[in-house]
Parts: C-alpha cells; structure tokens; sequence
C-alpha cells in the first residue's frame, strides 16, 4: 500500500453576463459641493467586491482620488435598476453603467471648469481631483473649486447617468440553437493544474497544489481578482473531493443539515495555491474588464480527476471523489475490471451509468 | 491609468472583518415579530386538510399564513424570458419535495412562532416519490411538476427538449479513426453562505413596506415581491446591498415575499432568520446534472463531431433551471472548437429541494465533463494532454454551437503559461501557437465550414 503522484490538467471558458444578454443595469452620480462624488447604484455587494470596483472606475473616470468616493447601493428608493450580482455581471455590466455616467459628471466639470478658466473645454484634462490645460498644468483648478463654482457661482449640480443593456436579449433558433446575436457579453478563459496524492489503502486524495491562469481581460483590482481565484479553486476543491447534498444520489438519504455533517474545505489541508493573471482586454468591459466571478470553480474538480487517473490509473466520472468511489475503482483494477468496452473503433466508458442502462422508456439522444 | 489595476483595499472591508457591517439579522425594530415555517415532512404528497385554527388561537400570534393569503399565489421568476411559473410562494393541495413551505406564522417569539407550526393540523395523502432523473420518463414514474409534467416542455414555445444541431453529425462519426463515450454524474452542492436566508419586512405609516433583504439582486427581488403582493414598485422599499456570501443562493428571493405579507398581515416588523438547518435542507442548492459525452476524433487527435444528452436533474420547480441548462447548451464543447455537434438537454424534475443557481451555473458540471473526457480521449490517442488541447482549443472566429464567433478566445494562451507555470514541456510547434484565425495546418477541412466573421 502506497501514495501515489500525479499531475492532471483542464482549461475552461466562461460568458460575462446574462445567458442570452437582455440584463441591464443603470447608475446615476452626483458631486457635493467640496467635489466629492456619491455614486448610486443598485448593485449587491455580495462579497465579490463590487463597491470597491465601481468606485474604481468612478474614480478613474473623471480623474479624483479614490477617498473622495462614497458608493450607495443601500436600498432601491435611491439607487437605479441593477438586474443584480450574478451570472459573473456586475463588473462589466454594471461597471458599464457607473462608468458611463462617470463620463456625464467629468464632462459637466470640464464645461464648468473652462467657464472658470475661461478656456475650451477640449484643451483641458481631469487627473488627481484638478482640471489643468493640456501641456500647461500650472493653469489648473481643483475639483473641489469647480463643484463650489457649480453649485455657488452657476447654480449647476455636476450629475451623471448611465445605463448598460448589452446587447439586447437573443433570441434562439428551437431546431439548430442558432441565436440571432451574441448571448453573452464577453468570454473569459482560463486553465487549471492540479497535483494530487492519492492513498491506495484508504481511497483518500490529497490535493497539494493549484496552478491556475486566468484572463480576465484586466484586472480591476488585482488583489480582489486573488480573491476570487483562490476561494473559488476552494470551492473547486470542496466540489472535486468533498461536497454533496446527497451522499447516496439519487436517494436523499443521509443529507447533510449543519456545517458538522456537510464537510467545506477549510483552511487546514488546503493546497499551495498559485495563481497567474493574463490581461487582454475585452471590447466592450469597462477598461477591457471580463468576469472573473463564476468560472473560479470550475476547472478544479477535473483536473484533481485527471491528475488521480495520472496517480492510480483509474478515472473517476461521478462527483464528489469520494475516498469510497476511489477504493471501489481500485478494487475493480486489481480484479482486472475497470475497463472501458473497447469494441472496434469505438471505446464506451461508465456504460453502467448511462441512462440507456437505466431504462427502455424512451429513446435518447447520443 | 492610476486607480484602476491598483491593489486598493475592499470598500467595506473594514466593518466586515470587524464585526461592524450592519447585516440583515442586525436589524431589530420595537415591536418586531419572528416568524418561523410549517414545512412539508414528506416529499410527495396531496395535502387534504389544513387547520390553522390552534395556530391562530396561541397567545402571542400575531399572524398565520397560508396560500390563501398570497395575492398572486405563482410568479414565475423567469416569465420576462418566456418561461412561466410553477411553485406557488405556500403549498396549496400538493407539497413536491421535503421542506416545502406549507404556512408561516408570526409571533412574539421564535418559540411561539414554532410552537404555532406544530399546532397546525395538515392532513397528508402520501404518495409516490421521484428521485432518479433517468426513471422519469417511465410509463409509471410518479408525477412531480403540476405545470410541465417530468421534464419542462416550453422552450420557445412548446418543445420539451433544449436542442443544438451544427454542422454534419453523422459524416463526422462516419469519418471518425475512434469514437470515445463517457457518462458524468455531477452533484448537487449547498452554497454555505455565513449568513443564512433572512428578512426583515416593516409595514410604514406611509402604507408603505421597507423590507431589509439579503438579495443577491435587490430590483429582480423588488419585481418577485411586488409580483406575489401585486403592489406597484413605488409601495416597497427594498433596503440591502451588503449580503453575507450568496454564491448564487440568494436571488431566488426565498424569505422577502411572505416576510412581507406577515408584516402587512400583522401590522408589525417582522424578521424570518432561517436557521442553519433550514439553509442546507430546504434552500436551493446547485443542481445534480447528468451528462452522456461521445466524440467522434481522428487518429491525428482532432474532435470531429460531439453527439450529447444532458439531464439536469432540477428539483421539485423549474425556477432557474431552464435558463441553466440553455447556457450548458451553448457552452457545451468547452473551450474547444467542434464542428459537428448534436445536443440535446432536458430539465427533469424530481421530488428533491428545487435547485437553483450557484456560483458557475449550468457549467460547473459541464466544464468537469468535457474536461474529464478530453483527457480521456488524449490517453486513448496516446497524445500529451497539453498537444491535445492546444490542438482543438478555439480561435478567432471559430464558431461556438450556437454560432457566434469568438473574438478574443485565450485558450491558447492560458495553456502556454500554464505549462510555463508548471514546468512542463511544450515542443516548438506548441510554443508557436497563438489565438490568431485559423490557417495553414491548423484549418484542416473539416474546420472550414464552422469559421465565422465578426466576431464576438
């Protein structure tokens, strides 16, 4: 009886947005007198850090340090429609829509600003919270001085507004599954290694390491993508070898009610986890941006498969790997089973769990 | 740029590590009700007889419903796509799956709420239970979905099965060196967030509802519950944004609408805090999907042709599950460019939690499969698993299923570093390879056709 090495791979690829798009989301900004800027939107922060990247892009926008950003998303009296944080959206939908309305309020601080400066508004530009001349930036005014011009000399308010629908719901042929137009509004990709150690007494799998590249178009807040990345390879992990609402699928027997009998990883035993961020932007994400959200679990669980066939030279097509369903394929290689039915040109795995196997009842598909 | 790209600090990381975030169940109000749920103890069954009566009558109740309180009893979340309703927000003369919510009392206490539930008289007439999506079809499998039957039948219109036809199926099996089937049986899996499914409904002076939500969307949820209230969206405040992890479990809007119509019922705020219990075995979760793969591949390792069933087993209602399984649908040769492809996939219901979205839906489990059985067809060709994807991996202005050209694929590219990353060994020919349009030996024939043009 002993440990076994292997190493095992999988590349994944995941839409930014609504499937079949028609999600839109809206934002609106007003600055207060001192050039402070209050962002309204109505977008969920659910942990994925959204407040943090649509002030990023406020304040990126029109060209004010990042502290001067207050971001409201507390309730829908004051906030505009947001479909919601979901379906890896909010960055580039919703990021969108802050980012458009952020364009609003730096062009009606340009326009104040060259009635100030008494200069076109073309030749002027919004960097670190003042409007300077182009090529001259001793000529400049703070934008704390052009929101207190706004408000006290011209009787403005600096506002903004911006609305995101991308591209506008597809509709899908029944027969063929042709859509009539992009359904989603980006694609990111990825790719995801795995070493694993396999026991060959108990069945347990050790996952000790992930490598994983992600690009994401750009990466807003490098430091939130990590986030991201790594609690989803954790939860990549808990699907790969450890998680099941139903222990004996399809009975729903045995479930588990409390974090003491339906087992997450936790930070104990977890792998080395190295991540590498590519950035080629997208066309239409706010700065290149493409969801990160969804996709972080996905390429885990079958890599950690892939590397287990690699170890033991069993393959494992049923979710969580549990240490029994690893016993139970080992037990079945030594007693020279295992195999795929290899007939001619054709090999046919898991044949067992198929659903012609299963039932008469109708014809099925492949 | 200067704040964009920089490694700021989260917004509101401070009061989350700190234990100062105001969630949810933070909020308490003078006068707050708790409510607790009376659900469903068996997974099929014709309710005969409901008696609120003893409910009603305990001291320090304030409030009993039923669905006989629900203005609009079923609202179908997706019904804006076409896709309507089946799960009514309170059973009425079924309950299809264990856990169902029955009646919701409101009371002074948690434990007045709970003892009030157990005075609820349900007659039950127990009957046959669904669990195996592949016995659904069967001629005597029970019935699950009073709406759509075993299996949903309404895609744009009036199928009963999500199909893809592209390309020539069959030429590629007939032309395939080896053709290689796998089965994958993917799971069901809770969301785990710290902060179970809670509410907080107060009734205005104003007439207005302020509800304190936990919702992953809080306009989708604004729309779910003026729906089932049939209140115009001027009526109800929702009041949210900071929610305590989601992963996908918290749009379903599972505890605002009938916190809601305790509140109005009671005249009282009311808070409904699900407990840990409630959340692993009465909330949505990710969905068990059943998945049959087989290639058609040359003896040089290209996928000529993908023939797939897909079975997503979706629970009791339909909820989300039919928009899930269109997205599998149109992701379901990965990140990998196959010509011919024939698809089908159905939403079979079953007598388990209806399940819902979760972080990667319809995905997760496809991404496990294909990727499961490229490394199954590599081994069979005797290729490097790096070579074999890189081979098939999709370019610019390849086509996805359901035909919209690939503007900015990076598979290529993320395989290249993941290998640098993991010191494996990639040859020169595979080292040269970039996302650039097709040409040369890498646009064999079979390839031809698929090739779109303004890409997306």
């Amino acid at each position: 009886m002993a440990l076994h090495r292997g190493n095992g791979l999988a590349t994944i690829e995941y839409p930014t947005g609504m499937n079949q798009n028609g999600d839109p989301s809206q934002a609106w900004i007003k600055v207060k007198p001192d050039g402070r800027v209050d962002v309204f939107s109505g977008t969920s922060d659910i942990g994925n850090g959204s407040k943090t990247v649509q002030s990023q892009i406020v304040a990126e926008t029109i060209g004010v340090p990042y502290d001067w950003i207050t971001y409201d998303n507390s309730n829908t009296d004051s906030s505009p429609m947001c479909t919601g944080t979901f379906a890896s959206r909010a960055t580039f939908v919703a990021g969108n829509a802050v980012l458009k309305a952020a364009r609003q309020v730096r062009e009606r601080i340009l326009a104040i600003a060259a009635r100030e400066l008494e200069i076109d508004p073309a030749d002027l530009e919004v960097a670190d919270g003042a409007v300077s001349v182009k090529g001259t930036p001793a000529k400049s005014m703070g934008v704390d001085e052009v929101a207190g011009a706004a408000t006290f000399v011209h009787g403005e308010l600096l506002t903004g507004d911006g609305a995101h629908l991308n591209p506008g719901a597809a509709i899908v042929d029944p027969e063929s599954g042709e859509v009539d137009k992009p359904p989603h509004a980006a694609i990111s990709y990825a790719a995801c290694a795995a070493t694993v150690e396999v026991d060959d007494e108990t069945g347990d799998v050790r996952v000790l390491e992930l490598t994983q590249v992600y690009d994401i178009g750009r990466a807003m807040n490098p430091t939130l993508v990590e986030g991201q990345i790594e609690g989803g390879a954790v939860m990549g992990l808990g699907f790969g070898v450890l998680e099941t609402c139903y222990p004996y699928y399809p009975s729903v027997e045995h479930r588990g009610d409390g974090m003491n009998t339906y087992h997450v990883p936790t930070m104990s035993g977890l792998p080395e986890i190295n991540n590498v961020l590519m950035e080629n932007p997208s066309s239409g994400g706010p700065y290149g941006a493409k969801g990160i959200g969804e996709m972080a679990n996905n390429g885990q669980p079958a890599a950690i498969a892939n590397a287990i066939y690699d170890a033991v030279g069993v393959w494992i097509s049923e979710f969580p790997i549990t240490p029994e369903r690893v016993l139970a394929a080992l037990d079945a290689k030594r007693e020279g089973g295992g195999e795929p039915r290899r007939e001619g040109r054709v090999v046919a795995f898991d044949e067992e769990l198929s659903i012609s196997a299963a039932t008469s009842a109708k014809s099925w598909g492949p | 740029m200067k704040v964009v790209g920089a490694r700021l600090p989260r917004y509101d990381g401070v009061g989350h590590v700190t234990g100062r975030t105001t969630y949810v169940d933070d909020v308490r109000l003078p006068g707050m009700l708790h409510a607790a749920a009376l659900r469903s103890p068996h997974h099929n069954a014709r309710i005969t007889h409901v008696d609120t009566g003893a409910a009603e009558a305990m001291a320090g109740v304030h409030a009993v419903l039923t669905h006989a309180d629900v203005p609009l009893l079923v609202h179908g979340h997706l019904s804006g796509a076409g896709i309507p309703g089946d799960e009514p927000l309170l059973a009425k003369d079924y309950v299809r799956y264990r856990g169902q919510p029955i009646a919701l009392v409101a009371a002074d206490t948690v434990d007045i709420a709970r003892a009030a539930c157990a005075a609820i008289e349900v007659d039950y007439e127990e009957l046959p239970a669904l669990f195996d999506v592949r016995l659904a079809f069967d001629d005597d499998a029970p019935v699950v979905n009073d709406t759509f039957g075993n299996w949903y039948n309404k895609y744009e219109g009036d199928l009963d099965v999500r199909q893809i036809r592209k390309g020539d199926t069959e030429a590629a099996f007939d032309a395939a060196d080896l053709i290689v089937s796998g089965v994958y049986r993917t799971q069901s899996q809770e969301q785990v967030p710290l902060e179970t499914q809670v509410c907080v409904a107060v009734p205005e002076p104003d007439g207005r509802l302020t509800i304190h939500t936990c919702t992953q969307a809080m306009y989708f949820s604004l729309g779910v519950v003026c729906s089932h209230l049939q209140m115009p969206m001027s009526e109800v405040k929702m009041v949210g944004g900071t929610v305590g992890g989601g992963f996908g479990g918290k749009v379903d809007t599972a505890s605002d609408p009938l916190t809601a119509l305790a509140a109005l019922k009671s005249g009282r705020p009311v808070k409904w805090r699900w407990t840990r219990e409630e959340e692993m075995l009465a909330s949505g979760n990710r969905g068990p999907w059943h998945m049959e793969i087989i290639d058609a591949v040359s003896s040089d390792g290209w996928i000529l042709g993908r023939k797939m069933l897909t079975v997503h087993d979706a629970g009791a209602y339909g909820r989300f599950s039919v928009y899930g399984l269109t997205k599998h649908s149109f992701h379901h040769t990965g990140a990998y460019s196959i010509p011919n492809l024939h698809f089908d996939g159905y939403v079979v219901f079953t007598n388990r939690i209806p399940t819902t979205a979760m972080r990667g839906y319809g995905i997760t489990g496809l991404a496990t499969a294909i990727e499961v059985h490229a490394e199954r067809v590599a081994r069979e060709l005797g290729m490097d698993p790096y070579e074999f994807r890189l081979k098939n991996a999709n370019r610019v202005n390849d086509t996805s299923p359901n035909r919209i050209a690939y503007e900015d694929p990076s598979t290529v590219e993320v395989l290249q570093s993941l290998a640098s990353a993991t010191g494996s060994e990639l040859s020169d020919e595979l080292r040269a390879m970039s996302r650039d349009e097709r040409s040369g030996d890498m646009l064999p024939d079979h390839l031809v056709a698929q090739i779109g043009s303004g890409g997306h």
